[in-house]
């Protein structure tokens, strides 16, 4: 209804009056209508910037805030270094090892031993310049220590002072060891990597991912008080 | 009939916008705009919900970092702590005095606790217990706030023994002695033992907010300095 009634001058165009006066008006309709059609045109292009404007703004608007959350996490949050995620090259597991205890010799699978059936007694932790009764740092290994041996036909002098530099003060053993394959082996309870020297970087990341793990069965188990074993100098 | 209504009425639109036709227009301008709108929303209240969070809340300290003060002193103060576990047990063993092994026996348990509370720190933290750097380091760096005077002591040189530590040549000369020599022997070293975990107990507190720390740390700074006074007695009495 309220269409046909505002339709209706608009649509009187081609009817009736058609004198020279009235065609000035209609003349006149044209270009008010035109005008405001450019107006018009007009205003829907400022809404139509406007909007994408706005739209772009909200993009950008989004996108900052995203990367503030995104900057916060971050830097409040550096990636922590869990030891699981340490990669070593060449580093073998033993699984379902064995840890009764007993009071004979034992043979051992893997040289030097990497966990296994062990003295009631534990190797006193420390630095050793005389091989060590292997039954008794084995059961250190149970306690979290990690045992470095290297082969003393190739490494003395500047080298194991290298060596005995780069050991921690605590839930450390370090002894001479012959017949390793190669010249340095580390050791943990379950885990084992074969080093080709003292300044081999695979030694730091080893000591990081095993010493006082707290995957071992007794973590922070004693590494003192028990046997002083040889040659002891620190 | 409706169409033929809005063809014209579209026509004629430049004098009277129809109403309807104005909706339809209008909720496809701003539907996608107020999609948008409302995400912002979203993320604004989310990051100011993280930012008061933080401020509030003490409880969502941020986990500290593999070179954090808190690290280095969970990894530094388990060492310490378990050599003065290691003299109360060599001292327990080797003296027959009540008091002497009433004590040993007290601060072996208790440091073995807060050594087991440190561990899991580390753990939880997601933490090596082996740091990459030299031991210590966390107490060369610069304390949160140098005019709070929490901590006297200009820091670690690095290279330096932990402080109070005893050597090697210690231990085992305290491993050596019985009766009121080790009871004497033990109390020296222990006094040092002590200062020096003040020390690094304040070392932290001077280094940190984090409140799982700063408990620990003043506990031991507080119960450290009750046992200083109680040992310089029992040394005073065997001098």
């Amino acid at each position: 209804m309220a269409d046909n009634t505002s339709a209706t001058p608009g649509s009187g165009s081609g009817s009736g009056s058609g004198s020279a006066n009235s065609l000035t008006i209609k003349q006149q309709r044209e270009k008010r209508r035109g005008e405001k059609v450019a107006a018009l045109k007009v205003k829907q292009a400022r809404a139509k910037r406007n909007q994408k404007l706005g739209l772009a703004g909200a993009i950008v608007g989004g996108v900052a805030v995203v990367g503030l959350l995104v900057g916060i996490v971050v830097t409040s949050a550096t990636p922590p270094v869990d030891p699981a995620t340490i990669e070593i090259e060449g580093l073998q597991t033993f699984d379902n090892i064995d840890s009764v205890h007993v009071q004979s010799t034992v043979e051992y699978e893997m040289t030097p031993p990497a966990g296994g059936p062990h003295n009631p007694s534990w190797l006193n932790c420390g630095t050793y310049e005389e091989e060590v009764p292997a039954e008794y740092a084995v059961h250190s290994l149970e306690h979290g220590a990690v045992w470095v041996t290297y082969d003393p036909e190739l490494v003395s002098g500047a080298d194991l002072e290298t060596l005995r530099n780069a050991m921690p003060n605590t839930y450390m053993m370090l002894s001479p060891f012959t017949g390793l394959d190669s010249p340095v082996v580390a050791s943990a309870w379950g885990a084992q990597v074969a080093l080709d020297g003292v300044d081999d970087p695979r030694l730091g990341d080893f000591i990081v991912k095993y010493r006082n793990s707290p995957n071992v069965p007794e973590p922070s188990g004693l590494c003192s008080q028990a046997l002083d074993g040889p040659g002891r100098i620190s | 009939m409706s169409d033929t209504g809005n063809v014209s009425g579209s026509r004629a639109s430049g004098n009277a916008s129809p109403p309807a036709a104005a909706t339809a227009a209008a909720q496809t301008v701003s539907r996608p705009r107020l999609l948008v709108v409302a995400a912002l929303l979203v993320l604004a209240s989310l990051v100011v919900g993280v930012l008061v969070g933080r401020v509030t809340s003490g409880s969502v300290a941020p986990t500290p970092t593999e070179l954090s003060a808190e690290a280095g002193f969970a990894r530094d103060m388990q060492v310490h702590h378990g050599q003065a576990v290691e003299m109360a047990l060599i001292v327990r063993d080797r003296s027959t005095d009540p008091a002497i092994r009433l004590l040993a026996l007290d601060l072996a348990t208790a440091q073995t606790q807060q050594q087991g509370q440190m561990f899991a720190w580390l753990i939880t933290w997601g933490l090596p217990q082996t740091g990459r750097e030299p031991e210590m380091q966390w107490m060369s760096r610069p304390v949160i706030d140098a005019s709070a005077g929490h901590d006297d002591h200009a820091g670690h040189t690095p290279g330096e023994p932990m402080p109070g530590v005893a050597s090697f040549e210690q231990m085992q000369e305290l491993a050596s002695l019985t009766g009121v020599e080790v009871e004497r022997y033990f109390l020296e070293l222990m006094i040092v033992h002590h200062l020096g975990g003040v020390e690094m107990a304040e070392a932290v507190l001077a280094r940190s907010t984090n409140p799982l720390v700063t408990d620990l740390a003043e506990g031991m700074v507080r119960a450290q300095s009750k046992e200083l006074d109680y040992m310089s007695e029992l040394l005073a009495e065997r001098s």
